[in-house]
């Protein structure tokens, strides 16, 4: 796809996005939409910037990084527009961002479920364990290093 | 090979445009309404709902609204309920998935926004914990340690070492895919758990980071530990923690997890070629004889 195509679809698809997280944000947080409106604009705006990154910069990062990167940028405590940028980027709620992702991510899923069966089950289960293996693994070390620098 | 092209458009380097085609809306725009406005509908539901919280002890199984927009997504879309009710494919046909799957990259865009507002002014925390960041990326080897062994007793053999090598995101399947074939064992084995990640991890991990409290593990080291290469396990992981703890800020515990997870993001390439892949290898040479009953 080429650049101003896809400038113009990744537009069309974070507008789309953003209407949904306003619904939801008013649906399950009571923050009303046109509240919320401005910090929404603010996010699209980073979002479609960060998607562009992405593409145009030959490091093989992820967009979502550029995304956080610049949202901490702006909200860093030495930076002066951390003020106004929390202000606006506040309405809207941390899962309310989270959701449609993962109703855009379970309407997906379909197409990879031939390979999984594929797969079989003693691999499912496997990965089951992996699951365990990283989050225990990484919470020891992290909690003995917290410990050892007496933070906790 | 069918597995040859679909393991190509997940990995990063191939199809950066074909990846984004499904966006086009020329001419198609009413599988794009179909697909945007169920999503609509799934969220407003799921976001009615809201957070159910079930407590377990100290600790609680959470379920947020985002752990049912997955069901209820999974459940919608053609290979599951459209399976066996024909009106529902009309509703949700194969190229509402075909969107989807682009469409969780251009979703990600205001959670990572989100994340930046909340990992900035955890910026000297973040800072103070640095070396627990680096060194808990190690404590990711973990899997090999525990799904190995269960790997060899399930009497799989050089399966297990892509299975077992890391909680296998894209990065790490790309690594094993090139470095073994997508055809070996190891592809075969690293493909189960990625694909088994994608359909279950989200859950798994918010259910997980509602209970993990019940370990006496430190709720900081726990919000370390979400971070493990997704962002959408991430978030389950996180936000269900952050629920239940109450000796550490939800900002804080939500923001360590994001920083986590962007190092795992930086590092975890690395990781996984020079230390994992070798250590792996090693440690089957010694225990495949052993437990696999390999001569």
């Amino acid at each position: 796809m080429e650049r101003t195509a896809f400038t113009l679809n990744a537009l069309k698809m974070l507008i789309i996005v953003g209407i949904i997280i306003l619904v939801g944000n008013q649906v399950g947080y009571g923050v009303n939409i046109l509240a919320a409106l401005p910090g929404m604009a603010i996010i699209l705006a980073i979002g479609l910037v960060s998607l562009i990154l992405a593409q145009e910069i030959p490091l093989k990062l992820p967009a979502f990084a550029y995304a956080i990167f610049i949202a901490t940028l702006l909200a860093l405590p030495f930076s002066p527009t951390q003020d106004i940028f929390l202000q606006f980027t506040d309405r809207i709620n941390f899962l309310a961002t989270a959701t449609p992702i993962l109703a855009y991510a379970g309407l997906s899923i379909s197409l990879q479920m031939d390979r999984l069966k594929q797969v079989g089950w003693k691999l499912v289960l496997v990965a089951v364990f992996v699951f365990f293996g990283t989050f225990f693994g990484s919470a020891i070390v992290a909690h003995i290093v917290l410990s050892l620098q007496g933070i906790i | 090979m069918p597995e040859n092209s679909s393991i190509d458009d997940s990995s990063e380097e191939t199809g950066e445009n074909g990846r984004w085609d499904p966006l086009r809306t020329a001419g198609r725009w009413s599988f794009h309404l179909k697909a945007h406005l169920l999503v609509l509908v799934i969220v407003v539901i799921a976001e009615a709902i809201g957070t159910l919280e079930y407590s377990v002890g100290p600790g609680a199984v959470v379920i947020i609204p985002m752990l049912y927009a997955v069901v209820f997504g999974m459940l919608l879309s053609y290979r599951a309920l459209g399976a066996y009710i024909t009106q529902l494919q009309q509703v949700a046909p194969k190229e509402v998935s075909v969107i989807s799957s682009p469409m969780i990259i251009v979703c990600l865009m205001p959670l990572g926004v989100k994340y930046g507002t909340l990992v900035a002014p955890s910026f000297w925390e973040i800072v103070g914990a640095g070396p627990a960041f680096l060194l808990q990326e190690l404590g990711n080897l973990g899997t090999i340690f525990i799904a190995l062994p269960i790997a060899l007793l399930l009497g799989l053999k050089r399966e297990a070492i892509g299975a077992a090598v890391s909680i296998a995101r894209e990065p790490t399947l790309g690594i094993i895919t090139d470095l073994y074939g997508p055809d070996s064992p190891e592809g075969i084995g690293v493909l189960g758990t990625y694909l088994t990640g994608t359909l279950l991890g989200t859950l798994f991990f918010g259910l997980l980071g509602g209970l993990a409290p019940l370990t006496g593990i430190h709720p900081l080291a726990l919000s370390m530990a979400c971070g493990i290469g997704s962002a959408s396990m991430m978030t389950a992981c996180s936000a269900s923690l952050a629920q239940v703890v109450t000796a550490v800020p939800e900002e804080q515990v939500l923001s360590f997890a994001a920083t986590s997870n962007l190092l795992t993001g930086l590092t975890g390439v690395y990781v996984v070629l020079f230390v994992a892949v070798p250590l792996i290898n090693k440690l089957y040479a010694i225990m495949s004889p052993i437990i696999g009953g390999e001569q």
